[in-house]
């Protein structure tokens, strides 16, 4: 019996057929969920300054209390489905909620400036960045977030989720929060991305040890600002970077 | 209990023991590999009235494996010895040995490595759908699940020699 073979039955030799769940619970637990979304995607776009929960809530990627933290700290960012106006509910959740369904029937938010095309495929969508009009109370220097959405071919836009700064400013120079994709199954997983203030014209990324580069776009609204992201096939989506860096171009650390 | 409920629970019954031993495979810790499971049938059922005519199976599955990633610097931590199931077939010191010998094999692979091992020779699955799941290139999935061969290789030819020397 070669390794593999070896291995193959293992797997399956080793399988507990009597395994059982709680299936009271998951119900229980699914259902809870799904009001969850549904509260979720009946608008929750802009969120109030302070709720801390909330970028735990409807965060597709913000890290939770037992995540590694990047290197580079960002300052405190909301992560949102995207929609419009604030929700008095959103404070009520208290895990991440996958989005796939969850903005589906909210009318997409207008992109500011060009659409990024990252080259990434889904099916014959493309994976787009662009920043959307975002407003939270009491931050007036907070107007920008940066979305993650697929284009069809016909120009549609389906706009997966965005992250946005909840206090101080959306022009700041440095990083501002790093987008991760949640980990849901979704049908099209988010590329690693988020947005730079500054002159880098490198990204850099570090995982286990190995630095991978990102891509990186100006955005055409404000050239200061640098869009980036991770190829999928370098950073898979979802996978925490343990730092992250900037370099200008004569490669000097921002 | 709904129609819709009722579909699941079937579901959910037959689709566990393969979930949960998913899980094992990947994290080497049953307590772990169970919450994983349950958090994946959560998600399931929570968006069961959209999924139930389509894959259920493979959406559990994606969101089980995706779940999973989140942890994928953590080591492996249980040895089978430990916790040994009640044995309904075969041989208890057969299964415990073949047991600690998965657990020794799969403990020397990266995370990455060892969930497309598990896509591909636990579920099957073919290349292209490991590299969708993962969203990484078909090419990455088969230089890794080398690269996972080569490690399984070493692992089992070092577990001979040693205990040839005992």
């Amino acid at each position: 019996m070669s390794e593999l073979d070896r291995l193959r039955h293992a797997m399956r030799e080793t399988e507990r057929p009597d395994t059982v769940l709680d299936l009271a619970a998951v119900m229980r637990e699914g259902r809870r969920l799904r009001t969850r979304r549904r509260v979720a995607g009946a608008g929750a776009a802009t969120l109030a300054t302070g709720l801390a929960a909330v970028v735990v809530v409807v965060a597709v990627g913000a890290p939770g209390p037992g995540d590694p933290v990047p290197a580079e700290q960002p300052p405190p960012v909301a992560v949102a489905p995207p929609s419009v106006g604030v929700s008095p509910w959103a404070g009520q959740s208290l895990e991440p909620t996958p989005l796939p369904t969850m903005a589906r029937d909210e009318p997409p938010p207008k992109p500011m400036g060009q659409i990024v095309d990252t080259g990434v495929r889904h099916g014959t969508d493309r994976r787009v960045y662009y920043f959307v009009p975002v407003s939270v109370p009491g931050e007036p220097k907070v107007t920008i977030g940066l979305a993650a959405g697929r284009q069809a071919p016909d120009g549609a836009l389906t706009t997966d989720f965005l992250v946005n700064d909840v206090m101080g400013s959306d022009r700041r120079a440095g990083f501002h929060q790093i987008g991760y994709d949640e980990g849901t199954g979704a049908a099209a997983p988010v590329p690693t991305f988020g947005y730079f203030v500054g002159p880098a014209n490198r990204i850099i990324g570090t995982v286990d040890g190995r630095q991978v580069d990102a891509r990186v776009a100006r955005w055409s609204a404000d050239k200061q600002v640098v869009i980036f992201w991770f190829d999928p096939a370098r950073l898979t989506p979802g996978e925490r970077l343990d730092g992250i860096i900037a370099r200008d171009g004569d490669g000097r650390l921002l | 209990m709904a129609r819709g409920d009722a579909e699941f629970v079937e579901f959910a019954r037959a689709a566990s023991a393969r979930l949960v031993h998913a899980a094992y495979l990947m994290t080497g810790d049953h307590h772990q590999a169970e919450d994983a499971a349950q958090t994946a049938l959560v998600r399931t059922y929570a968006s069961w009235s959209r999924i139930q005519d389509d894959d259920a199976y493979g959406y559990a599955r994606r969101t089980l494996v995706n779940h999973l990633i989140d942890g994928w610097r953590r080591p492996m931590r249980e040895y089978p010895s430990a916790d040994v199931p009640e044995q309904r077939r075969g041989d208890v010191a057969d299964e415990v040995a073949t047991r600690r010998w998965l657990i020794t094999i799969l403990g020397a692979l990266n995370p990455r490595e060892r969930a497309i091992v598990v896509l591909r020779y636990y579920f099957d699955l073919p290349e292209a759908q490991v590299a969708r799941e993962l969203a990484v290139s078909v090419g990455t999935v088969k230089s890794t699940s080398s690269r996972a061969l080569e490690k399984l290789r070493g692992v089992t030819h070092r577990t001979a020699d040693e205990e040839a020397r005992r």
